[in-house]
């Protein structure tokens, strides 16, 4: 029976070929999209959980309350782990004292490469219990080791065993290879870290960190745990809560810092806080394109359910038929549902190969590196899953409807699909251009969103800047190299910095002014720079001067931006002392307030002073733009390797890396507008099918009113008009949805834009228009044919 | 075989109600051959389809082989119907997208017979109504008289007691239709009970009684002898 079901799908899709052209191909690229976006919320579901202990895994967080608002970081103090250790060591099973990831020369011979890594205590390889490929994990015990990756060990040394090889490490320290650990898979949090040295080596490179006065006032370092095998996050978290506070001064105590746990399970999804409370994060854009990934999938689906119905009436003489010889309505129930599996089936190889074939773009745009695991028992038991459900989505209307038959009308020749009957579809075409209208205007909004953000004034002009480290030998010979650059006339000026331009890397607390609210919590980012610093970056000097050479004094000098002034509440800023740390601080200038951090957030009040060479990171060069860029870059590298020949010349251009502040946004701006594409491709091909079956239904009408007067524009009119006011009123649906959540959408962000009725209006002419062009090509093809040839078909 | 006493059928519409049949009686006996006469519209037809389990009567009584039907609900009609029912259309309703073999094989799909006993019955009924030449053929490569004659050979392909034929020869030519009315005797000679549609008095001439009806009522019967 079933071989006959089969046989009968078989035959009717091949003798409908356009019919099923469309239906197997709507449904494959909606299964594509459905699968696509299923590897990617399974990739974000599974973060982390490479790591055995991932469950029971933490950073240690902080919440201060400066002014009433409540910031959340995930700094700490290098106390914060020996503390955590003495005080509540039975709660944990690791307890792990970080440094910040960062990138870090290692040297053999001749050869330098630069690669990322962090410097970690010894359990940090058993708490991430890393897959060793070479020596254990007990390879960070001695101060002057390194673990490395397999693909960091394979460019430094090639084939040959790196285990007991010495490395320099930043130039300055020689450590041995003590472990080769399997490369960290793309969806963990540390997947970037490729190189792994001993905590004890940082403090050893970074002296400072043990001689602070006030230890617990400052916060440089991270800390990881694994808490213990008999105890729960929330508890542990409950108890480490005053591990801060029990231990800084009575001024750091009004910030009432609060230590808590923050899960790995919840790095990737739950990472932002807002005021202290977890207000989720990508776990939105999991909801998100999973909601998207399911309405793709059914657009496609009803496509189906619309298709087959509509031609329920070519349909209805074999139900009749059927029915008459002994046929019962469970077995053409059957019959149906074997056809739509047919499809299904056929559209589900079909797109397979689509996302085989789209897989690279998929992981370009979403910034992924997804496989499809073709191995994976549990991918093929979700596939099998995934097409029975399709199946039961697009064949179950179907074959309820069409094996609901009467034989009787429909052998008499009697049988007329019923007034109402075409409501189902009607509905149906509804949703799609309802979902389709949606997923257009948030395409839009995420749009303008970025571009608001992007069109932002930023104070500075960032056109030709390159940012780049500074090695110790430039911080040395800072005003030679500066003469020296400037005479081949590579750059126009350039500058030192604490931090680069697009981050903050330095916050200040213990400053002091006449009238301050002594309650009141302060703390700025503090940037040293050099003198040229404004003249590099451009900035605009709102009242008194900029940083000068020709005053001894501006070495104890603030140039303040618009929003600290505001924030300090002084009508004449300039000339105004600030005491910081008791050192008194003139205020010589005022500039425009330079976006360093998130463009979506409001500029923090931030101070600038001059700083000494040897304690600024940063050398941001402005380039010359008379001059070929890629020429002065080449001096650039050349005069810099004179003084270190050994450091790769790794500059980053300042526009590149202000864009990758709207790298998130501009995924989700991608992604949607894609899908809302293919969303508008699924629906319009179920339009222009629903279109033909129109036209072929009211063949003879179209005759009679074509031999009766009426013109082409008459009938154009008469075929399009259903179609036009099913998709009016899917606007009207889909407009109030849409406000309603891409309001929500927009509070992410303190700096956004207002939604307008243009978008709207928008959306709804391109559906509109998109509809018209759709259902034209079948209503003008019907209007133009000879009417004795439709008439003759009666 | 067949009783049926008092059946009423009337169709309505939003503004006009048509009696079909009028409080009808007739008996069949097994083994007859009978033939349904009468103007158009005289209700023939309805009493066919409820005949063959195709529509149910508004009231009256309707016996079939015994048991009484009239109340039956449409899976329990289907399954009498499958066992104990063949039907000869007109326009020979014969499935287009599966083969002659297909077509005249799919109601014993339906009754549940086994593949192989499938195939012998229905190359044996092909043989028999001699076209098994063209079993792989399509309906639409067929001519009529051969269409006709798939359709009487699934309908009869399942040994139905009851065979019902709704002017098996109106889209024949008289050649054609002649060797239809033949194959119906045959079946009828060899046990199987015909009832029949016809607008034909020739045809009629092969059935052992003729029913004329007129308005949803019988208004005389022919005993052919």
């Amino acid at each position: 029976m079933i071989k006959n079901y089969f046989k009968i799908a078989w035959r009717n899709m091949v003798k409908n070929k356009g019919y099923s052209a469309i239906n197997i191909g709507g449904l494959a690229v909606g299964m594509a999209v459905a699968m696509l976006i299923g590897l990617w919320v399974h990739d974000e579901l599974t973060y982390d959980r490479y790591h055995q202990n991932y469950d029971r895994i933490a950073q240690v967080m902080q919440h201060a309350n400066f002014n009433g608002k409540v910031e959340t970081q995930v700094s700490n103090p290098a106390l914060m782990g020996p503390e955590l250790r003495d005080k509540y060591g039975s709660n944990f099973k690791y307890v792990i004292q970080s440094s910040w990831t960062g990138g870090h020369l290692l040297s053999i011979g001749d050869k330098h490469i630069s690669k990322v890594g962090n410097f970690f205590e010894p359990d940090a390889p058993d708490m991430l219990t890393l897959k060793m490929l070479k020596g254990t994990r007990a390879g960070l015990k001695d101060p002057y080791s390194i673990m490395m990756s397999a693909s960091a060990a394979e460019s430094l040394f090639g084939k040959e065993d790196p285990i007991n090889k010495t490395i320099k490490l930043d130039r300055s320290f020689d450590v041995k290879v003590t472990g080769v650990y399997e490369d960290l898979p793309d969806n963990t949090s540390f997947r970037e870290i490729k190189i792994m040295m001993p905590w004890e080596l940082w403090l050893i490179q970074n002296p400072w960190a043990k001689q602070m006065n006030e230890p617990w006032g400052s916060n440089f370092s991270q800390t990881f745990v694994q808490i213990a095998d008999n105890t729960d996050m929330a508890s542990v978290s409950a108890k480490i809560k005053n591990t801060k506070l029990n231990n800084v001064s009575k001024e750091e105590a009004k910030y009432q810092w609060a230590v808590f746990l923050h899960p790995m399970g919840k790095w990737n999804l739950y990472n932002e806080f807002r005021n202290g409370v977890n207000t989720g994060g990508n776990i939105r854009y999991v909801w998100l394109f999973g909601i998207i990934g399911i309405f793709v999938l059914l657009l496609a689906c009803i496509n189906f359910m619309n298709l087959a119905t509509a031609r329920s009436e070519k349909r209805a003489r074999e139900v009749g038929i059927r029915k008459a010889i002994g046929s019962m309505r469970w077995q053409l129930i059957r019959q149906f549902f074997a056809e739509s599996y047919l499809v299904v089936i056929l559209a589900f190889v079909l797109s397979l190969i689509l996302v085989v074939l789209l897989l690279p773009l998929f992981n370009e745009v979403a910034g992924k590196k997804i496989a499809i695991p073709w191995q994976n028992p549990i991918f093929w038991t979700f596939s099998l899953v995934f097409i029975l459900i399709t199946g039961l989505l697009s064949g179950s209307y179907p074959a309820l409807y069409l094996s609901s038959f009467q034989p009787l009308k429909v052998l008499k020749g009697t049988f007329r699909v019923g007034r109402f009957a075409s409501v189902p579809r009607k509905v149906l075409v509804v949703l799609q251009f309802t979902v389709s209208v949606m997923l257009i205007i948030g395409t839009i909004i995420v749009y303008q969103q970025i571009q608001y953000a992007k069109d932002r004034p930023i104070g500075y002009t960032r056109n030709g800047l390159i940012n780049l480290g500074m090695e110790k030998e430039i911080r040395e010979h800072y005003e030679t190299v500066r003469t020296e650059l400037k005479n081949s006339g590579a750059i126009e000026e350039m500058a030192a910095s604490n931090s680069p331009l697009t981050q903050v890397w330095n916050t200040n607390g213990g400053f002091e002014w006449e009238g301050k609210d002594p309650n009141l919590a302060v703390d700025f980012p503090n940037n040293r720079v050099s003198y040229e610093f404004g003249k590099t970056v451009n900035w605009k000097i709102k009242e008194g001067r900029d940083f000068s050479r020709d005053y001894a004094t501006d070495s104890a000098a603030f140039i303040i931006n618009e929003s600290a002034a505001k924030f300090l509440g002084f009508k004449n800023p300039v000339g105004t002392v600030l005491k910081w740390n008791n050192q008194p601080f003139t205020i010589i200038g005022v500039v425009n307030d330079i976006m360093q951090e998130s463009p979506f957030y409001p500029v923090r009040p931030t101070l600038y002073h001059i700083g000494e060479y040897e304690n600024m990171y940063n050398l941001i060069l402005r380039l010359n733009p008379q001059k070929n860029a890629k020429q002065s870059l080449t001096s650039i590298e050349q005069l810099l390797k004179k003084y270190t020949p050994s450091v790769p010349f790794d500059y980053k251009f300042v526009d590149e890396e202000f864009g990758g502040k709207f790298r998130a946004e501009e995924r989700i701006g991608k992604l949607s507008s894609y899908f809302a594409i293919l969303a508008v491709l699924i629906s319009c091909l179920g339009l222009f099918g629903m279109a033909s079956f129109v036209a072929e239904q009211r063949t003879k009408e179209i005759g009679i009113r074509k031999v009766l007067g009426a013109s082409v524009i008459n009938l154009w009119q008469l075929l399009s008009k259903e179609f036009v006011l099913l998709v009016v009123f899917s606007c009207i649906i889909a407009v109030p949805i849409a406000w309603y959540y891409l309001s929500n959408w927009l509070t992410n962000y303190d700096y956004r834009i207002t939604i307008s009725w243009q978008v709207f209006a928008l959306a709804a002419a391109a559906a509109l228009i998109i509809t018209i062009v759709t259902v034209s090509f079948q209503a003008i093809k019907a209007a133009i044919a000879n009417p004795v040839k439709s008439l003759r078909t009666e | 075989m067949i009783k049926i006493t008092d059946l009423e059928k009337v169709y309505r519409t939003d503004e006009v109600e048509t009696v079909a049949l009028n409080k009808l009686s007739i008996e069949v006996k097994e083994g007859e051959f009978v033939a349904v006469m009468g103007p158009s519209g005289c209700g023939k037809s309805t009493l066919l389809n409820i005949l063959g389990l195709l529509d149910d009567p508004d009231s009256g009584s309707f016996i079939f082989n015994g048991i009484e039907v009239a109340k039956f609900n449409e899976r329990k009609r289907a399954d009498l119907r499958k066992r104990n029912i063949g039907f000869v259309f007109q326009s020979f309703n014969l499935i287009d997208e599966l083969t002659v073999f297909e077509n005249v094989e799919l109601p014993l799909i339906y009754t549940g017979v086994k593949s192989g006993d499938r195939k012998k019955r229905v190359e044996a009924v092909l043989d028999k109504m001699q076209i098994m030449h063209r079993r792989n053929h399509y309906p639409q490569q067929l001519s009529g008289g051969q269409q006709q004659r798939v359709a009487v050979a699934r309908a009869v392909v399942n040994k139905p007691k009851l065979i019902l034929a709704d002017e098996p020869t109106g889209n024949l030519d008289s050649s054609n239709g002649n060797e239809v009315m033949q194959m119906l005797t045959d079946l009828n000679e060899q046990g199987t009970t015909i009832v029949m549609v016809t607008h034909s008095e020739h045809d009629a001439r092969y059935s052992h009684r003729i029913i004329r009806m007129l308005d949803g009522q019988t208004v005389m019967e022919n005993i052919m002898v």
